[in-house]
Protein backbone atom coordinates (compact mmCIF):
# COMPACT_ATOMS: atom_id res chain seq x y z
CA UNK A 1 0.00 0.00 0.00
CA UNK A 2 1.19 3.51 -0.71
CA UNK A 3 1.67 5.85 2.28
CA UNK A 4 -1.42 7.88 1.34
CA UNK A 5 -3.60 4.75 1.04
CA UNK A 6 -2.26 3.50 4.38
CA UNK A 7 -3.10 6.88 5.90
CA UNK A 8 -6.67 6.72 4.57
CA UNK A 9 -7.07 3.17 5.94
CA UNK A 10 -5.69 4.44 9.27
CA UNK A 11 -8.22 7.29 9.42
CA UNK A 12 -11.05 4.84 8.59
CA UNK A 13 -9.83 2.48 11.33
CA UNK A 14 -9.65 5.37 13.78
CA UNK A 15 -13.24 6.37 13.01
CA UNK A 16 -14.30 2.72 13.43
CA UNK A 17 -12.65 2.56 16.86
CA UNK A 18 -14.38 5.84 17.81
CA UNK A 19 -17.72 4.31 16.81
CA UNK A 20 -16.94 1.19 18.85
CA UNK A 21 -16.58 3.30 22.03
CA UNK A 22 -12.82 3.06 22.43
CA UNK A 23 -11.59 6.09 24.41
CA UNK A 24 -10.49 8.61 21.78
CA UNK A 25 -7.01 9.12 23.28
CA UNK A 26 -6.26 5.39 23.25
CA UNK A 27 -7.71 4.88 19.75
CA UNK A 28 -5.44 7.61 18.33
CA UNK A 29 -2.41 6.14 20.14
CA UNK A 30 -3.11 2.61 18.92
CA UNK A 31 -3.80 3.52 15.28
CA UNK A 32 -0.85 5.93 15.27
CA UNK A 33 1.46 3.25 16.67
CA UNK A 34 0.36 0.51 14.25
CA UNK A 35 0.31 2.88 11.25
CA UNK A 36 3.79 4.23 11.98
CA UNK A 37 5.09 0.69 12.53
CA UNK A 38 3.66 -0.34 9.14
CA UNK A 39 5.00 2.65 7.20
CA UNK A 40 8.32 3.11 8.98
CA UNK A 41 9.68 0.44 11.32
CA UNK A 42 8.09 -1.45 14.27
CA UNK A 43 11.12 -0.86 16.49
CA UNK A 44 11.10 2.87 15.75
CA UNK A 45 7.33 3.01 16.38
CA UNK A 46 7.70 1.39 19.82
CA UNK A 47 10.58 3.71 20.76
CA UNK A 48 8.57 6.71 19.59
CA UNK A 49 5.58 5.57 21.68
CA UNK A 50 7.51 5.80 24.97
CA UNK A 51 9.28 8.99 23.86
CA UNK A 52 6.01 10.73 22.90
CA UNK A 53 4.28 9.78 26.14
CA UNK A 54 7.13 10.98 28.35
CA UNK A 55 7.68 14.15 26.28
CA UNK A 56 4.01 15.16 26.36
CA UNK A 57 3.47 14.34 30.02
CA UNK A 58 6.56 16.38 30.92
CA UNK A 59 5.86 19.22 28.46
CA UNK A 60 6.02 22.62 30.15
CA UNK A 61 3.77 24.31 27.51
CA UNK A 62 1.10 21.67 28.30
CA UNK A 63 1.23 22.49 32.02
CA UNK A 64 -1.00 25.48 31.28
CA UNK A 65 -3.89 23.01 30.86
CA UNK A 66 -3.96 21.51 34.38
CA UNK A 67 -3.47 24.95 35.89
CA UNK A 68 -6.43 26.63 34.18
CA UNK A 69 -8.61 23.54 34.73
CA UNK A 70 -7.70 23.62 38.43
CA UNK A 71 -8.56 27.33 38.54
CA UNK A 72 -12.06 26.56 37.19
CA UNK A 73 -12.54 23.70 39.68
CA UNK A 74 -11.53 25.85 42.65
CA UNK A 75 -13.65 28.78 41.39
CA UNK A 76 -16.66 26.46 41.30
CA UNK A 77 -15.97 25.01 44.75
CA UNK A 78 -15.43 28.51 46.17
CA UNK A 79 -19.01 29.53 45.40
CA UNK A 80 -17.96 32.31 42.97
CA UNK A 81 -20.57 31.15 40.45
CA UNK A 82 -23.38 31.45 43.02
CA UNK A 83 -22.44 35.03 43.87
CA UNK A 84 -22.13 35.92 40.16
CA UNK A 85 -25.64 34.65 39.57
CA UNK A 86 -27.09 36.43 42.63
CA UNK A 87 -25.55 39.73 41.52
CA UNK A 88 -26.73 39.54 37.93
CA UNK A 89 -30.19 38.45 39.05
CA UNK A 90 -30.45 41.45 41.39
CA UNK A 91 -29.65 43.72 38.45
CA UNK A 92 -31.84 42.23 35.70
CA UNK A 93 -34.25 39.86 37.48
CA UNK A 94 -37.19 42.27 37.34
CA UNK A 95 -37.44 42.32 33.55
CA UNK A 96 -39.17 39.65 31.43
CA UNK A 97 -36.90 36.64 31.09
CA UNK A 98 -34.69 38.27 33.73
CA UNK A 99 -33.59 34.98 35.28
CA UNK A 100 -32.40 33.63 31.94
CA UNK A 101 -30.68 36.94 31.08
CA UNK A 102 -29.01 36.84 34.51
CA UNK A 103 -27.89 33.27 33.73
CA UNK A 104 -26.31 34.33 30.40
CA UNK A 105 -24.44 37.23 32.04
CA UNK A 106 -23.36 35.04 34.98
CA UNK A 107 -22.15 32.37 32.51
CA UNK A 108 -20.11 35.03 30.67
CA UNK A 109 -18.67 36.11 34.02
CA UNK A 110 -17.89 32.56 35.10
CA UNK A 111 -16.40 31.86 31.66
CA UNK A 112 -13.89 34.60 32.47
CA UNK A 113 -12.44 32.42 35.23
CA UNK A 114 -13.27 28.92 33.93
CA UNK A 115 -12.34 27.50 30.53
CA UNK A 116 -14.78 24.62 30.19
CA UNK A 117 -18.28 24.53 28.66
CA UNK A 118 -19.50 21.57 30.68
CA UNK A 119 -18.26 23.10 33.96
CA UNK A 120 -19.92 26.43 33.15
CA UNK A 121 -23.22 24.76 32.18
CA UNK A 122 -23.15 22.42 35.19
CA UNK A 123 -22.32 25.22 37.60
CA UNK A 124 -25.01 27.58 36.39
CA UNK A 125 -27.49 24.78 35.79
CA UNK A 126 -27.33 23.72 39.43
CA UNK A 127 -27.90 27.30 40.60
CA UNK A 128 -30.28 28.76 38.01
CA UNK A 129 -32.53 25.84 37.05
CA UNK A 130 -34.20 25.41 40.47
CA UNK A 131 -34.84 29.20 40.58
CA UNK A 132 -36.34 29.17 37.10
CA UNK A 133 -38.57 26.22 37.96
CA UNK A 134 -39.73 27.95 41.13
CA UNK A 135 -40.70 31.06 39.19
CA UNK A 136 -42.57 29.19 36.46
CA UNK A 137 -40.10 29.62 33.60
CA UNK A 138 -40.67 27.53 30.49
CA UNK A 139 -38.56 24.34 30.57
CA UNK A 140 -37.33 24.74 27.00
CA UNK A 141 -36.27 28.36 27.53
CA UNK A 142 -34.61 27.57 30.87
CA UNK A 143 -32.61 24.53 29.78
CA UNK A 144 -31.82 25.87 26.29
CA UNK A 145 -30.41 29.09 27.77
CA UNK A 146 -28.15 27.33 30.27
CA UNK A 147 -26.84 24.77 27.75
CA UNK A 148 -26.12 27.50 25.19
CA UNK A 149 -24.70 30.07 27.62
CA UNK A 150 -22.41 27.36 29.02
CA UNK A 151 -20.63 27.35 25.67
CA UNK A 152 -19.24 30.80 26.48
CA UNK A 153 -16.80 28.91 28.73
CA UNK A 154 -14.56 28.02 25.79
CA UNK A 155 -14.71 31.37 23.99
CA UNK A 156 -14.23 33.96 26.72
CA UNK A 157 -10.68 33.55 28.11
CA UNK A 158 -9.36 31.41 29.68
CA UNK A 159 -10.40 28.64 27.30
CA UNK A 160 -9.12 25.06 27.34
CA UNK A 161 -10.00 24.63 23.65
CA UNK A 162 -8.03 27.76 22.66
CA UNK A 163 -5.09 26.56 24.79
CA UNK A 164 -5.07 23.19 23.00
CA UNK A 165 -5.46 24.91 19.62
CA UNK A 166 -2.53 27.19 20.49
CA UNK A 167 -0.36 24.23 21.50
CA UNK A 168 -1.22 22.24 18.35
CA UNK A 169 -0.62 25.16 15.98
CA UNK A 170 2.19 26.85 17.95
CA UNK A 171 0.21 30.11 18.08
CA UNK A 172 0.43 32.55 21.01
CA UNK A 173 -2.04 31.53 23.74
CA UNK A 174 -2.14 35.18 24.90
CA UNK A 175 -3.22 36.34 21.44
CA UNK A 176 -5.79 33.55 21.17
CA UNK A 177 -7.23 34.47 24.56
CA UNK A 178 -7.57 38.15 23.70
CA UNK A 179 -9.04 37.23 20.29
CA UNK A 180 -11.90 35.46 22.09
CA UNK A 181 -12.92 38.53 24.11
CA UNK A 182 -14.93 40.54 21.52
CA UNK A 183 -16.62 37.50 19.90
CA UNK A 184 -17.42 36.24 23.44
CA UNK A 185 -19.05 39.53 24.41
CA UNK A 186 -20.89 39.68 21.08
CA UNK A 187 -22.16 36.13 21.54
CA UNK A 188 -23.27 36.90 25.11
CA UNK A 189 -25.20 39.92 23.81
CA UNK A 190 -26.77 37.84 21.04
CA UNK A 191 -27.93 35.27 23.64
CA UNK A 192 -29.45 38.07 25.75
CA UNK A 193 -31.17 39.45 22.63
CA UNK A 194 -32.48 35.95 21.85
CA UNK A 195 -34.03 35.68 25.34
CA UNK A 196 -35.55 39.18 25.04
CA UNK A 197 -37.08 38.33 21.64
CA UNK A 198 -38.50 35.00 22.89
CA UNK A 199 -40.04 36.68 25.94
CA UNK A 200 -41.43 39.57 23.85
CA UNK A 201 -43.25 37.05 21.65
CA UNK A 202 -44.56 35.07 24.60
CA UNK A 203 -44.20 36.84 27.98
CA UNK A 204 -45.49 33.79 29.89
CA UNK A 205 -42.30 31.88 29.08
CA UNK A 206 -40.18 34.08 31.35
CA UNK A 207 -42.16 35.97 34.00
CA UNK A 208 -40.38 38.93 35.65
CA UNK A 209 -39.13 38.74 39.25
CA UNK A 210 -39.49 41.23 42.11
CA UNK A 211 -38.20 44.79 41.74
CA UNK A 212 -34.93 45.60 43.44
CA UNK A 213 -33.75 49.04 44.59
CA UNK A 214 -30.42 50.67 43.74
CA UNK A 215 -29.09 50.07 47.25
CA UNK A 216 -29.69 46.34 46.89
CA UNK A 217 -28.14 46.31 43.42
CA UNK A 218 -24.99 48.05 44.61
CA UNK A 219 -24.68 45.80 47.66
CA UNK A 220 -25.04 42.71 45.45
CA UNK A 221 -22.29 43.97 43.15
CA UNK A 222 -19.82 43.46 45.98
CA UNK A 223 -20.29 39.73 45.46
CA UNK A 224 -18.52 39.74 42.09
CA UNK A 225 -15.56 41.94 42.93
CA UNK A 226 -13.41 38.91 43.79
CA UNK A 227 -14.19 37.23 40.43
CA UNK A 228 -13.37 40.48 38.65
CA UNK A 229 -10.05 40.81 40.51
CA UNK A 230 -9.20 37.16 39.76
CA UNK A 231 -9.89 37.71 36.06
CA UNK A 232 -7.88 40.95 35.99
CA UNK A 233 -4.97 39.32 37.80
CA UNK A 234 -4.72 36.20 35.64
CA UNK A 235 -5.82 37.25 32.17
CA UNK A 236 -4.67 40.87 32.64
CA UNK A 237 -1.32 39.63 33.95
CA UNK A 238 -1.01 37.35 30.93
CA UNK A 239 -1.78 40.16 28.45
CA UNK A 240 0.57 42.57 30.17
CA UNK A 241 3.37 40.03 30.03
CA UNK A 242 3.67 39.63 33.82
CA UNK A 243 3.03 35.89 33.67
CA UNK A 244 3.52 33.03 31.25
CA UNK A 245 0.25 31.13 30.54
CA UNK A 246 1.17 28.41 33.07
CA UNK A 247 1.99 31.01 35.72
CA UNK A 248 -1.28 32.84 35.02
CA UNK A 249 -3.21 29.59 35.48
CA UNK A 250 -1.38 28.69 38.69
CA UNK A 251 -1.88 32.18 40.14
CA UNK A 252 -5.56 31.94 39.15
CA UNK A 253 -5.90 28.53 40.81
CA UNK A 254 -4.15 29.82 43.94
CA UNK A 255 -6.34 32.94 43.91
CA UNK A 256 -9.58 30.93 43.57
CA UNK A 257 -8.38 28.72 46.43
CA UNK A 258 -7.69 31.76 48.63
CA UNK A 259 -11.15 33.21 47.80
CA UNK A 260 -12.75 29.92 48.87
CA UNK A 261 -10.77 29.89 52.10
CA UNK A 262 -11.45 33.58 52.79
CA UNK A 263 -15.19 33.09 52.19
CA UNK A 264 -15.15 29.91 54.34
CA UNK A 265 -16.65 27.99 51.41
CA UNK A 266 -13.94 25.34 51.11
CA UNK A 267 -13.92 22.44 53.53
CA UNK A 268 -11.14 19.85 53.18
CA UNK A 269 -13.66 17.54 51.48
CA UNK A 270 -14.69 20.17 48.92
CA UNK A 271 -11.06 21.09 48.33
CA UNK A 272 -10.00 17.52 47.56
CA UNK A 273 -13.11 16.85 45.47
CA UNK A 274 -12.46 19.96 43.37
CA UNK A 275 -8.76 19.16 42.98
CA UNK A 276 -9.45 15.52 42.03
CA UNK A 277 -12.08 16.60 39.51
CA UNK A 278 -9.59 19.02 37.95
CA UNK A 279 -6.91 16.31 37.90
CA UNK A 280 -9.16 13.81 36.08
CA UNK A 281 -10.15 16.41 33.46
CA UNK A 282 -6.52 17.46 32.94
CA UNK A 283 -5.52 13.80 32.65
CA UNK A 284 -8.17 13.24 29.97
CA UNK A 285 -7.10 16.31 27.95
CA UNK A 286 -3.36 15.55 28.10
CA UNK A 287 -3.96 11.90 27.15
CA UNK A 288 -5.95 13.11 24.10
CA UNK A 289 -3.13 15.46 23.09
CA UNK A 290 -0.58 12.66 23.54
CA UNK A 291 -2.73 10.37 21.40
CA UNK A 292 -2.93 13.11 18.76
CA UNK A 293 0.86 13.50 18.75
CA UNK A 294 1.33 9.74 18.24
CA UNK A 295 -1.34 9.75 15.52
CA UNK A 296 0.27 12.89 14.06
CA UNK A 297 3.56 11.03 13.47
CA UNK A 298 1.65 8.43 11.49
CA UNK A 299 -0.14 11.16 9.50
CA UNK A 300 3.19 12.85 8.79
CA UNK A 301 4.78 9.68 7.33
CA UNK A 302 1.58 8.98 5.38
CA UNK A 303 1.98 12.50 3.82
CA UNK A 304 -1.83 12.92 3.87
CA UNK A 305 -1.98 16.48 5.36
CA UNK A 306 0.48 17.78 2.76
CA UNK A 307 -1.21 15.94 -0.14
CA UNK A 308 -4.58 17.26 1.01
CA UNK A 309 -3.26 20.81 1.37
CA UNK A 310 -1.77 20.63 -2.15
CA UNK A 311 -4.96 19.19 -3.62
CA UNK A 312 -7.24 21.77 -1.99
CA UNK A 313 -4.81 24.56 -2.88
CA UNK A 314 -5.17 23.62 -6.56
CA UNK A 315 -8.98 23.48 -6.50
CA UNK A 316 -10.62 26.21 -8.62
CA UNK A 317 -12.50 27.50 -5.57
CA UNK A 318 -12.22 30.84 -3.77
CA UNK A 319 -10.51 30.48 -0.33
CA UNK A 320 -13.72 31.44 1.51
CA UNK A 321 -15.59 28.56 -0.18
CA UNK A 322 -12.88 26.13 0.97
CA UNK A 323 -13.13 27.64 4.46
CA UNK A 324 -16.90 27.12 4.29
CA UNK A 325 -16.34 23.43 3.51
CA UNK A 326 -13.84 23.10 6.41
CA UNK A 327 -16.32 24.75 8.79
CA UNK A 328 -19.07 22.43 7.54
CA UNK A 329 -16.81 19.42 8.25
CA UNK A 330 -16.15 20.74 11.78
CA UNK A 331 -19.86 21.40 12.25
CA UNK A 332 -20.83 17.88 11.11
CA UNK A 333 -18.00 16.35 13.15
CA UNK A 334 -19.29 18.20 16.21
CA UNK A 335 -22.51 16.18 15.96
CA UNK A 336 -20.61 12.99 16.72
CA UNK A 337 -17.45 13.94 18.60
CA UNK A 338 -16.47 15.80 21.72
CA UNK A 339 -15.24 19.31 20.80
CA UNK A 340 -11.77 18.80 22.27
CA UNK A 341 -11.28 15.46 20.51
CA UNK A 342 -12.59 16.89 17.23
CA UNK A 343 -10.12 19.74 17.33
CA UNK A 344 -7.19 17.54 18.28
CA UNK A 345 -7.94 15.10 15.44
CA UNK A 346 -8.75 17.60 12.71
CA UNK A 347 -6.48 20.60 13.33
CA UNK A 348 -3.26 18.81 12.26
CA UNK A 349 -5.00 17.88 8.99
CA UNK A 350 -6.75 21.18 8.23
CA UNK A 351 -4.33 23.74 9.66
CA UNK A 352 -1.80 23.44 6.78
CA UNK A 353 -4.66 24.06 4.32
CA UNK A 354 -5.83 27.11 6.24
CA UNK A 355 -2.28 28.50 6.24
CA UNK A 356 -1.86 27.76 2.54
CA UNK A 357 -5.06 29.67 1.77
CA UNK A 358 -3.70 32.68 3.66
CA UNK A 359 -6.17 32.86 6.54
CA UNK A 360 -5.20 34.37 9.89
CA UNK A 361 -4.45 31.48 12.31
CA UNK A 362 -5.77 33.42 15.32
CA UNK A 363 -9.04 34.17 13.52
CA UNK A 364 -9.32 30.52 12.49
CA UNK A 365 -8.83 29.49 16.14
CA UNK A 366 -11.83 31.59 17.17
CA UNK A 367 -13.91 30.23 14.28
CA UNK A 368 -13.00 26.68 15.32
CA UNK A 369 -14.12 27.42 18.89
CA UNK A 370 -17.45 28.84 17.67
CA UNK A 371 -18.09 25.72 15.60
CA UNK A 372 -17.01 23.54 18.53
CA UNK A 373 -19.59 25.42 20.62
CA UNK A 374 -22.26 24.31 18.17
CA UNK A 375 -21.06 20.74 18.65
CA UNK A 376 -21.58 20.80 22.41
CA UNK A 377 -25.25 21.76 22.07
CA UNK A 378 -26.32 19.67 19.06
CA UNK A 379 -27.43 16.01 19.09
CA UNK A 380 -26.40 13.26 19.48
CA UNK A 381 -23.20 14.14 21.40
CA UNK A 382 -24.14 17.55 22.82
CA UNK A 383 -22.17 17.41 26.07
CA UNK A 384 -23.87 20.45 27.59
CA UNK A 385 -27.29 19.00 26.86
CA UNK A 386 -26.42 15.85 28.79
CA UNK A 387 -25.04 17.95 31.62
CA UNK A 388 -28.36 19.81 31.86
CA UNK A 389 -30.28 16.55 31.52
CA UNK A 390 -28.30 15.22 34.48
CA UNK A 391 -29.32 18.23 36.56
CA UNK A 392 -32.98 18.16 35.41
CA UNK A 393 -33.79 14.48 34.70
CA UNK A 394 -37.53 15.24 34.51
CA UNK A 395 -37.13 17.43 31.40
CA UNK A 396 -37.07 15.34 28.17
CA UNK A 397 -33.97 15.56 25.98
CA UNK A 398 -35.98 16.69 22.96
CA UNK A 399 -37.30 19.66 24.96
CA UNK A 400 -33.75 20.73 25.79
CA UNK A 401 -32.68 20.38 22.14
CA UNK A 402 -35.73 22.38 21.00
CA UNK A 403 -34.93 25.06 23.57
CA UNK A 404 -31.42 25.33 22.15
CA UNK A 405 -32.50 26.00 18.53
CA UNK A 406 -32.93 29.82 18.84
CA UNK A 407 -29.50 30.05 20.51
CA UNK A 408 -27.96 27.88 17.79
CA UNK A 409 -29.33 30.40 15.28
CA UNK A 410 -27.64 33.20 17.24
CA UNK A 411 -24.39 31.23 17.23
CA UNK A 412 -24.61 30.76 13.45
CA UNK A 413 -25.23 34.49 12.95
CA UNK A 414 -22.17 35.40 15.05
CA UNK A 415 -20.05 32.86 13.13
CA UNK A 416 -21.26 34.44 9.86
CA UNK A 417 -20.41 37.91 11.19
CA UNK A 418 -16.94 36.74 12.15
CA UNK A 419 -16.40 35.34 8.66
CA UNK A 420 -17.59 38.60 7.09
CA UNK A 421 -15.66 40.80 9.54
CA UNK A 422 -12.55 38.92 10.74
CA UNK A 423 -11.45 42.11 12.51
CA UNK A 424 -13.86 41.23 15.35
CA UNK A 425 -11.35 38.54 16.32
CA UNK A 426 -8.11 40.00 14.98
CA UNK A 427 -8.36 43.61 16.19
CA UNK A 428 -7.44 43.07 19.85
CA UNK A 429 -4.59 40.59 19.14
CA UNK A 430 -3.10 43.13 16.73
CA UNK A 431 -2.62 45.47 19.70
CA UNK A 432 -0.31 43.08 21.56
CA UNK A 433 3.12 42.19 20.31
CA UNK A 434 3.88 38.69 21.66
CA UNK B 1 -17.27 -15.14 37.80
CA UNK B 2 -17.33 -14.78 41.54
CA UNK B 3 -13.93 -13.11 41.75
CA UNK B 4 -15.03 -10.06 39.73
CA UNK B 5 -16.39 -7.91 42.61
CA UNK B 6 -13.16 -8.51 44.56
CA UNK B 7 -11.08 -7.70 41.48
CA UNK B 8 -13.07 -4.47 40.98
CA UNK B 9 -12.63 -3.51 44.65
CA UNK B 10 -8.89 -4.16 44.40
CA UNK B 11 -8.63 -2.02 41.23
CA UNK B 12 -10.55 0.84 42.79
CA UNK B 13 -8.34 0.71 45.88
CA UNK B 14 -5.08 0.73 43.89
CA UNK B 15 -6.32 3.40 41.46
CA UNK B 16 -7.50 5.50 44.42
CA UNK B 17 -4.02 5.38 46.00
CA UNK B 18 -2.40 6.22 42.68
CA UNK B 19 -4.78 9.14 42.25
CA UNK B 20 -3.64 10.59 45.58
CA UNK B 21 -0.07 10.48 44.26
CA UNK B 22 -1.26 12.24 41.08
CA UNK B 23 -3.08 14.82 43.18
CA UNK B 24 0.11 15.55 45.11
CA UNK B 25 1.83 16.12 41.74
CA UNK B 26 -0.90 18.52 40.59
CA UNK B 27 -0.89 20.55 43.80
CA UNK B 28 2.92 20.63 43.68
CA UNK B 29 2.69 22.15 40.17
CA UNK B 30 0.42 24.92 41.44
CA UNK B 31 2.38 25.55 44.63
CA UNK B 32 5.83 25.66 43.00
CA UNK B 33 4.60 27.95 40.21
CA UNK B 34 2.92 30.35 42.65
CA UNK B 35 5.95 30.46 44.97
CA UNK B 36 8.26 30.92 41.99
CA UNK B 37 6.18 33.81 40.57
CA UNK B 38 5.85 35.56 43.93
CA UNK B 39 9.52 34.99 44.69
CA UNK B 40 10.63 36.25 41.28
CA UNK B 41 8.30 39.26 41.04
CA UNK B 42 8.33 40.50 44.63
CA UNK B 43 11.65 39.34 46.09
CA UNK B 44 13.71 38.77 42.92
CA UNK B 45 14.47 35.23 44.12
CA UNK B 46 12.88 32.65 41.83
CA UNK B 47 13.06 28.96 42.69
CA UNK B 48 16.00 27.28 40.97
CA UNK B 49 14.67 24.71 38.49
CA UNK B 50 11.00 25.59 39.07
CA UNK B 51 10.17 24.67 35.47
CA UNK B 52 11.86 21.26 35.88
CA UNK B 53 9.88 20.58 39.05
CA UNK B 54 6.61 21.62 37.36
CA UNK B 55 7.34 19.40 34.34
CA UNK B 56 8.19 16.35 36.44
CA UNK B 57 5.25 16.95 38.80
CA UNK B 58 3.03 16.96 35.73
CA UNK B 59 4.42 13.56 34.71
CA UNK B 60 3.39 12.21 38.11
CA UNK B 61 0.01 13.99 38.10
CA UNK B 62 -1.16 12.83 34.68
CA UNK B 63 0.18 9.27 34.69
CA UNK B 64 -1.01 8.39 38.19
CA UNK B 65 -4.54 9.70 37.52
CA UNK B 66 -5.03 7.62 34.36
CA UNK B 67 -6.49 4.49 36.00
CA UNK B 68 -8.91 6.42 38.17
CA UNK B 69 -10.06 8.50 35.19
CA UNK B 70 -10.64 5.25 33.25
CA UNK B 71 -12.69 3.67 36.05
CA UNK B 72 -14.81 6.82 36.34
CA UNK B 73 -15.35 7.00 32.56
CA UNK B 74 -13.58 10.35 32.22
CA UNK B 75 -11.67 9.43 29.04
CA UNK B 76 -13.83 10.78 26.22
CA UNK B 77 -15.48 8.26 23.92
CA UNK B 78 -18.34 8.41 21.41
CA UNK B 79 -21.42 6.63 22.78
CA UNK B 80 -24.08 7.32 20.17
CA UNK B 81 -23.47 4.32 17.88
CA UNK B 82 -22.96 1.54 20.43
CA UNK B 83 -26.14 2.30 22.35
CA UNK B 84 -28.14 1.43 19.22
CA UNK B 85 -26.74 -2.13 19.12
CA UNK B 86 -28.18 -5.19 20.94
CA UNK B 87 -26.72 -5.68 24.43
CA UNK B 88 -24.87 -8.90 23.55
CA UNK B 89 -23.23 -7.34 20.48
CA UNK B 90 -22.23 -4.39 22.68
CA UNK B 91 -20.63 -6.82 25.13
CA UNK B 92 -18.65 -8.59 22.36
CA UNK B 93 -17.37 -5.26 20.97
CA UNK B 94 -16.58 -3.95 24.47
CA UNK B 95 -14.53 -7.11 25.09
CA UNK B 96 -12.52 -6.59 21.90
CA UNK B 97 -11.96 -2.90 22.68
CA UNK B 98 -10.79 -3.76 26.21
CA UNK B 99 -8.30 -6.28 24.79
CA UNK B 100 -6.97 -3.62 22.38
CA UNK B 101 -6.65 -1.16 25.28
CA UNK B 102 -4.92 -3.81 27.38
CA UNK B 103 -2.48 -4.59 24.55
CA UNK B 104 -1.71 -0.88 24.10
CA UNK B 105 -0.99 -0.36 27.79
CA UNK B 106 1.13 -3.52 28.08
CA UNK B 107 3.24 -2.08 25.25
CA UNK B 108 3.34 1.31 27.01
CA UNK B 109 4.47 -0.23 30.32
CA UNK B 110 7.13 -2.34 28.57
CA UNK B 111 8.48 0.52 26.43
CA UNK B 112 8.53 2.99 29.31
CA UNK B 113 10.54 0.51 31.39
CA UNK B 114 13.03 0.32 28.50
CA UNK B 115 12.95 4.12 28.16
CA UNK B 116 13.57 4.54 31.90
CA UNK B 117 16.48 2.09 31.70
CA UNK B 118 18.02 4.11 28.86
CA UNK B 119 17.68 7.25 31.02
CA UNK B 120 19.28 5.41 33.95
CA UNK B 121 22.24 4.09 32.01
CA UNK B 122 22.67 7.36 30.11
CA UNK B 123 22.51 9.44 33.31
CA UNK B 124 19.77 11.71 31.87
CA UNK B 125 18.85 14.67 34.09
CA UNK B 126 16.54 17.67 33.88
CA UNK B 127 18.05 20.80 32.34
CA UNK B 128 18.30 23.15 35.33
CA UNK B 129 17.72 21.36 38.62
CA UNK B 130 19.67 18.26 37.45
CA UNK B 131 16.95 15.89 38.70
CA UNK B 132 17.46 12.32 37.41
CA UNK B 133 14.72 11.48 34.89
CA UNK B 134 14.71 7.70 35.10
CA UNK B 135 12.54 7.38 38.25
CA UNK B 136 9.83 9.38 36.48
CA UNK B 137 9.89 7.18 33.36
CA UNK B 138 9.67 4.11 35.63
CA UNK B 139 6.85 5.92 37.47
CA UNK B 140 4.82 6.32 34.27
CA UNK B 141 5.37 2.61 33.55
CA UNK B 142 4.24 1.73 37.07
CA UNK B 143 1.15 3.95 36.71
CA UNK B 144 0.24 2.03 33.55
CA UNK B 145 -0.14 -1.25 35.49
CA UNK B 146 -3.46 -0.35 37.19
CA UNK B 147 -4.75 0.80 33.77
CA UNK B 148 -3.96 -2.70 32.44
CA UNK B 149 -5.79 -4.21 35.43
CA UNK B 150 -8.83 -2.00 34.81
CA UNK B 151 -8.93 -3.06 31.14
CA UNK B 152 -8.59 -6.70 32.23
CA UNK B 153 -11.48 -6.31 34.68
CA UNK B 154 -13.61 -4.63 32.02
CA UNK B 155 -12.77 -7.49 29.61
CA UNK B 156 -13.98 -10.10 32.14
CA UNK B 157 -17.05 -7.97 32.79
CA UNK B 158 -17.79 -7.93 29.05
CA UNK B 159 -17.48 -11.75 28.93
CA UNK B 160 -19.88 -11.98 31.86
CA UNK B 161 -22.35 -9.78 29.95
CA UNK B 162 -21.91 -12.00 26.85
CA UNK B 163 -22.75 -15.25 28.62
CA UNK B 164 -25.50 -13.81 30.83
CA UNK B 165 -28.97 -15.09 29.94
Amino acid sequence: MSPVTTGIVGIALLLLLFLLRMPIAFAMSLVGLVGFAYLADPGAALSLLAHDIFEQFSSYPLSVIPMFILMGSFAFASGISRRLFDTTYTWVGQIRGGLTIATVIACAGFAAICGSTAATAATMGKIALPEMKKRGYDDKLATGTIAAAGTLGILIPPSTVLIVYGILTEESIGKLFIAGVLPGLLLSLSYVATVVLICMRNPRLGPPGERTGWGMKLRATGGIIEAFILFLLTIGGLFLGWFSPTQAGAIGAGGALLIGLGRRQLSWKKFFEAAKDGLRTACMVIFIITGAVIFGHFMAVSTIPFALADWIGQLPLPPMAVMGVIILIFFMGGFFMDSMALIVVTIPIFFPIVMKLGFDPIWFGVIVVLVAEMGVITPPVGVNVFVIKGIAPDIPLHSIFRGILPFLAALLIITGMLMAFPQIATFLPSLISY
Amino acid sequence: MAFLPKFDKFNRLISGWFEWVGLAGLLMMMLITCVDVIGAKLFRTPILGAIDIVMLSQVVAISFAAASALILGRHVCAEFFMVMLPKRVQAVIDGIICLLGLALFILIVWRLCTYGYSFQTGGEESATARIPLYPFAYGVALAGIPVCLVFLYQFFKAIERMVKK
